[in-house]
């Protein structure tokens, strides 16, 4: 496992010695008001992402069909991504060593990247016969499937990006 | 004024069960912001819908019927896993401005949100909105707004 962080290492040690990161570490106000603007974007995107996974599951929303659900959150969610990309690159510049040994900081990336997995095979698979079943009472199995991992994903997302202060596993 | 309530509070068995083990605290901490998220989405749905953004071409009041139990749901999780956080804490949250902060606005945004959010999303009108309620919904982002965000440096200054 160390191996294949191994190249990563460089340029999180490179980082941590910018001016701008070592400005950002050492300020008193910069960084807590950054992690609340991630807090609060974060609630955006993922707010919504869950709004439409359990609309896929078949437990929220269902009197509205799910494309026109889709169409209208995912403009928010985009703009609400981009913040929370943007909010949480600058924590990570801000402190990358802190989070090169956090293994709370690894899961979410890790979750976040099957996130993305997942949406893109739900996308390229029940998506298309979505005519079918878009105001359905109740959604195809693999509809609920995919909503069903988003919801735990991106409550993994969250759950561990709250615990990266608390790191229990730090050598 | 409510400090022995806070006291007593702290002082229950499992409040010290909660301080004294490593994990339990962190962890409530963590299903508590998965539960605002929740509670987030199933607002701002409804709020996206009356500033006329997001889903308009459903009716206001269908929208708004359908995000209510998860508004509900969530708000139930929230306290579940705000009081423990209390009850471990209760000194610290009791002399954090930011907590008080965050009552006051948790209890504006409770009571906007069940009287003139909830009056003003009955009608079954489509399309666009009204001024009025563009304006009960820039109300009701700003008031959670403020919830989460004093309560998130409730944690970081103090």
């Amino acid at each position: 496992m160390a191996e294949f962080f191994q190249p990563l290492r460089g340029l999180f040690e490179y980082v941590n010695e910018l001016p701008t990161s070592i400005a950002i570490r050492e300020s008193q106000y910069f960084s807590p008001y950054l992690t609340v603007s991630h807090v609060v974007v974060m609630a955006l995107v993922a707010g919504l992402v869950l709004m439409m996974d359990l609309r896929l599951m078949g437990l929220a929303n269902m009197r509205t069909p799910f494309t026109e659900l889709q169409r209208r959150l995912f403009p928010w969610q985009m703009f609400g991504m981009t913040l929370a990309g943007i909010t949480g690159l600058t924590l990570t510049f801000s402190d990358p060593m802190r989070f090169y040994a956090n293994i709370f900081f690894w899961m979410k990336m890790l979750m976040l990247l099957l996130a993305a997995l997942n949406a893109m095979a739900f996308h390229y698979t029940t998506y298309y016969s979505v005519g079918t079943w878009d105001a359905a009472p109740a959604p195809p199995i693999g509809a609920k499937l995919s909503g069903g991992i988003s919801v735990v994903l991106w409550s993994m997302i969250i759950l561990a990006g709250r615990l990266i202060p608390y790191n229990w596993f730090a050598n | 004024m409510l400090e022995p309530l806070f006291r007593w509070l702290g002082g229950l068995p499992a409040s010290k069960a909660i301080s004294e083990s490593l994990w339990i605290f962190p962890m409530i901490q963590a299903f508590h912001l998965v539960f605002l998220t929740i509670l987030i989405g199933a607002l701002l749905i409804v709020d996206l819908r009356l500033l006329g953004r997001g889903m308009i071409r459903q009716p206001l009041n269908q929208v708004a019927r359908d995000a209510m139990p998860w508004v509900i749901f969530s708000l139930l999780g929230m306290i579940l896993t705000g009081v423990p956080q209390l009850m471990s804490n209760w000194s610290r949250e009791y002399q954090s401005e930011f907590f008080w902060q965050k009552m006051y606005f948790l209890a504006a945004a409770l009571i906007f949100t069940f009287t003139v959010r909830l009056a003003v999303t009955r009608g079954s009108e489509t399309g666009g909105t009204t001024m009025g309620q563009k304006v009960v919904a820039i109300v009701s982002i700003f008031l959670w707004f403020n919830v989460a965000v004093a309560g998130r440096l409730i944690g970081l200054f103090t």
